[in-house]
């Protein structure tokens, strides 16, 4: 005996068309906090790297400081805000977005060192940082 | 008529022909891992209808039901297991079929 209900290609269809726009719709909720840290954290450190290049005395102090505490903030509350479905992050994409901040973090810091008050290197260093953030940040919303 | 020549309908995923299991689970396919109050709110379904559809996902192990806590708030967390994710690949696959859509 037939068990199986009778579908047709028009309900196939229309089961196929919902099934993505769910997925898509559950997948682009849940993107939001990872595409903000993303660009919350590439604009904190390339404006905070930009300050510590330029700044000497007190102002380098407070540059340095802010700058620890809005990366450390903006990481518990991304820890936070992702609790529950980190799974998502962990993946070869996250660890290219790391590694291609850290490089451009690390160039940015040893204009700090280095080449102190060049505005034109802690420019280039920190736009460096601005840019990657918003190309990472462009590729997770597409992805 | 042999097996092979029966309608693709027969290899449909029964536990998926369910509308609010077939939703629950074509929300985690790309998110991956989803919240409870996530799927409940994509798939527009009441905590006790999705505790039950979960209930009986896990137990046929399409689903990976986690535990945790954010501070003192209990999280609960779904997401697809290997074996949730054939039996999805292969329900669209059929669909697909009987759609007349053969490019996938």
């Amino acid at each position: 005996m037939d068990t199986s209900p009778a579908i047709t290609a028009e309900e196939a269809r229309l089961l196929l068309g919902r099934a993505d726009r769910l997925s898509r719709s559950a997948h682009n909720a849940t993107r939001w906090p990872y595409i903000a840290f993303i660009l919350a954290f590439g604009v904190a450190t390339s404006m905070g790297t930009f300050a510590m290049a330029l700044a000497t005395g007190d102002a380098f102090g407070v540059a340095y400081v802010g700058t620890l505490f809005v990366m450390f903030a903006l990481l518990i509350f991304f820890m936070v805000s992702i609790t529950g479905r980190s799974a998502f992050s962990r993946s070869r994409r996250w660890t290219g977005y790391v590694a291609s901040w850290f490089v451009t973090y690390a160039a940015a810091i040893s204009v700090v060192i280095w080449a102190h008050g060049s505005v034109l290197l802690a420019g280039l260093a920190s736009g460096l940082i601005l840019a990657v953030a918003m190309i990472c940040a462009g590729r997770e919303a597409r992805a | 008529m042999t097996a092979t020549e029966q309608h693709p309908r027969h290899r449909l995923d029964d536990l998926l022909q369910n509308p609010v299991r077939f939703s629950i689970v074509a929300a985690l396919d790309r998110a991956g891992t989803l919240g409870f109050r996530e799927v409940r709110d994509a798939v527009e379904i009441t905590d006790s209808t999705l505790s039950k559809q979960v209930a009986l996902l896990e137990s046929a192990g399409y689903l990976a039901v986690g535990k945790s806590f954010a501070g003192k708030m209990p999280r609960t967390s779904l997401a697809l297991t290997r074996q949730g994710r054939a039996a999805w690949a292969g329900h669209l696959a059929t669909l697909r079929e009987i759609a007349g859509d053969h490019s996938q």
